[in-house]
Order: structure tokens, then sequence, then C-alpha cells
């Protein structure tokens, strides 16, 4: 044994990895809990990975049999339907926690110098997170699926000078067809992972880099807070929060699995009630809200110009609130909360 | 009684519980008639999605979510007391013990 652990040392040089994990330690303080957010968001992630590649095994991304092969694995193969139903609800409990990640550290501004980097790296993890769901609500090629990614696909069009071209890469022509199953597909299974283990990659780097945040006034008062060993202290209680997260998603999966709609029909009407998915949904009632010319202009062009700099704004907090680390930045505390509560208000709103 | 005792009794009457309750589900199960699978291709039109599945595999799988729950609170347990020992070695600073220590030759 001794002698195989020489020999994967020799070749890997883990050494130093092990030294620095037995050095590495956690602060304690009132937001220590927000820590278990990013190992429950790779906790999340490896499950999606695993039911994922199960159910490529049984799907086929084809017009004719996308709706067919999922009917099929929820049916007619042992245990399909709770495979799916984990992984359509891991993805929902890894965005949920990939919010409450990301606004834990806008509130906290952990975002601020050094780690600006580390903020981008996360926004972009969300965005590709959010492509995830994106991409894979049409894969089940039922009516719903359709017509919500007919929605959606529609909205890069209202951008002024490359906004039908966008349309057009996104769908694979001019309308979504059975091209856009397969580009979807291939955008699911292969592109997106590809690009959110890069992005992870550096992301946890920077992470290690910076090191965790600490409270503003800890940072300001330069207060010694208490720490805890990475290894075994804090990685014992990361595996309990895992545990309880693994149940509540297991009970989830089986009491609440979800279902597959009718065959999707290109030529038949959208139906009634098209509703995307919860983390959509308050983009989706912002549109509906917008008339549809404001003073002589396209009113959803305008909606989606505004969606965009909202999202600029989220990527370049960093640079706007640039301020040193221990200012207190009520500013963007405020607009914090009031973006929360708007996306909140909306999301209801559009359920009611 | 003991903490811990009250705890290896209460472990005792939940796990004798998940066997009675899996056997009584068990006997249910076999109770059913067999109904046939329905799947979304065999009723078009269907608002409400199908996800039919076996109603022995629906049970089977409760029971089996009954006893992840038992198994994550018995983990839960021990992980509570390797946290509870971690945290001991931490504040008698015995983690960082062996780091000032001389080493031995070849080292």
């Amino acid at each position: 044994m001794k002698a195989l652990a020489a020999w994967i040392e020799d070749r890997l040089g883990l050494r130093p990895v092990a030294a620095f994990m037995a050095k590495k330690e956690v602060p304690c303080h009132k937001h220590t809990f927000l820590y278990y957010t990013g190992s429950s968001i790779l906790l999340f992630l490896g499950i999606q990975i695993v039911t994922g590649v199960l159910l490529a095994f049984y799907y086929r991304p084809t017009l004719a049999e996308a709706n067919v092969s999922v009917v099929r694995i929820m049916t007619e193969l042992p245990l399909g339907w709770l495979v799916r139903s984990v992984h359509s609800w891991s993805a929902t409990l890894m965005i949920a926690l990939v919010f409450v990640h990301l606004l834990g550290i806008a509130f906290t501004k952990a975002y601020r110098k050094p780690r600006e980097a580390t903020w981008l790296t996360g926004v972009l993890l969300l965005g590709s997170s959010l492509a995830f769901g994106f991409t894979g609500y049409l894969l089940p090629w039922d009516e719903l699926s359709l017509a919500a990614t007919k929605v959606g696909t529609n909205l890069p069009k209202a951008l002024p000078v490359i906004g039908p071209w966008l349309t057009q890469v996104m769908r694979a022509g001019e309308d979504v067809t059975g091209d856009t199953l397969s580009r979807f597909f291939i955008l699911h299974v292969c592109v997106l992972p590809l690009a959110l283990l890069a992005i992870l990659g550096i992301h946890v780097f920077l992470v290690q880099r910076h090191g965790m945040s600490v409270p503003l006034e800890a940072e300001r008062d330069k207060i010694k807070l208490p720490a805890l060993p990475f290894w075994p202290n804090f990685l014992f209680r990361e595996a309990g929060v895992w545990l309880v997260l693994l149940g509540i998603l297991l009970t989830i999966a089986v009491f609440m699995a979800p279902g597959v709609g009718p065959q999707a029909d290109l030529m038949a009407p959208a139906p009634e009630g098209i509703k995307p998915e919860w983390y959509f949904l308050f983009m989706f009632q912002t549109l509906k809200l917008f008339p549809a010319l404001i003073l002589g202009l396209n009113g959803e062009m305008i909606a989606v110009l505004v969606m965009m700099a909202g999202m600029a704004a989220v990527l370049l907090l960093p640079f706007i609130d640039n301020r040193p680390f221990e200012r207190k930045g009520k500013i963007v505390t405020a607009l914090a909360w009031a973006g929360l509560a708007y996306a909140l208000g909306m999301s209801i709103w559009s359920l009611l | 009684m003991s903490g811990q005792r009250r705890a290896i009794a209460a472990a005792g009457i939940v796990l004798l519980g998940a066997l009675l309750a899996a056997g009584w589900l068990d006997a249910r199960v076999q109770q059913e008639s067999p109904t046939a699978l329905k799947t979304a291709a065999d009723a078009p039109g269907l608002e409400k999605p199908a996800a039919a599945r076996p109603a022995k595999e629906r049970m089977a799988v409760t029971v089996i979510l009954a006893w992840v729950w038992l198994s994550i609170v018995v983990l839960l347990g021990f992980l509570r007391l390797r946290v509870r020992e971690a945290d001991r070695v931490h504040r008698m600073g015995l983690h960082r013990a062996g780091e000032g220590a001389p080493k031995g030759p070849g080292h």
C-alpha cells in the first residue's frame, strides 16, 4: 500500500495539496452557514452529472423519438422515473442554492478586492446553470416545452442588428424544429458541461487562492475570528449538511416526480398557460408588463435591453462598487434587497 | 437512563417501526391487483402528464426512502460524535501537536 502511495505521489505530486488542505481553516462567524452553500452546489452538480449520464443512455434527441424515449424512461425502465425526477429536482435545488450563494456574497460584500474574479466566475456559473435549465427544458419535447422554447428563443429577436441572427443561431433555423432539439441536446450534454467545469475549476482555485471572506466588521476592526480546521472539523459538518440535502432531494423526487406531456406538434397552436421554469418567471412577467410601444420604440426591445443592463450590472458589480472591503455599502445592500423583492414579487405574480 | 441509552432505545424503536411499516406496505402491495401501465403515448391529449408506474415499485421506493432517512439519522449521529471529538482535539490544540516535533532521520 505504501509503495502504491509512493508511486502515485511520484507521478502526481499531491503532497502540497494535502498539506494545504491540512492547514486550511474556515472562519467562524454569523455568516458561516453561507460557506455550506458552495459545497452543496457541487453535491447537486455531481448528482446531475451521474443522473444525466444515466438518462443519456436512453434518451434520443430526434423529433420522432425524443418524447417517446422520455415516456419510455419514465414508464418502462426500472426506476427511470426516479432518475429523471432526481435529475430535474437536483437542477432546481442547485439553481436555488446558486442564487442563495450569490445573494449571500452580494450582501456580505465578499465580491470586493481581491475577489472580483471569483465573483465574475460565480456569475458566469449562474449563467451556465440557467442555460442548462433552458436547454434541458426542451428535451422532453412536449407541448409546453416547445411553446416555452419558442417564447424564450424569440426574445433576442427584439435586439437591434444582431437580434434576428442570435435567434437563428439558437434555433438552428427560422423556427424551433428538430434541429433546435439536436442543438439544445448537444449544448446540454456537451458544450455547457465543458464550459461549466472549466469555469468551476477557476472559481474553486480562486476561492482557495484568496481564502474565505469574513464579515465587514471583523475586517474593519481587524478582529481575529475563531477558525475551524477544514479537515476534519468543517468537512464533517459539511457531510452532515450533504446527507440532509440528499434526503430532502430524494423525498421530493419520490413524491413530486415531474411528468411528461403529450408530444409536441410543430403545427399546433401554443397551449394555454405557458410558463417557463421558476427561475425565469420574473423575466417572463417583466416582459408581459412592457407595452408594445414606448415613445415610439419597440417595447420588447426596451425590455430586453433593460434586462441585459441588469445582468451586466450584476456581472460587473465588483467594479461598480469598488470601495475598500471594510466599507458598508448600504446602497448595494438596498439594491440587492430591492432586486430580490422584485424577483420574488414578479415570480409570485406570474404564478397567480 | 443516560442520554446514550435513550438514543439507542429511540433508534431501536424507530428501526422496529420502520420494519413493521415496511412489512405492512409490502403486504398491501401484494393484495393490490396488478395495474396496467399507462403511458403518455397511450393517452394523447392528457393534460396531467402521465407518470404511471407499478404499484409495487412505488411502494418499494417509499420503503427504501424510509430506510434512507433512517440511515441518514444514524450517519448524522456518527458524524456528530466525530465532530465533537474533532472539536475537542482542536480546542486542546492537539491537531498542531506534531508540527513542532523534531523530525527523524530520512525526513
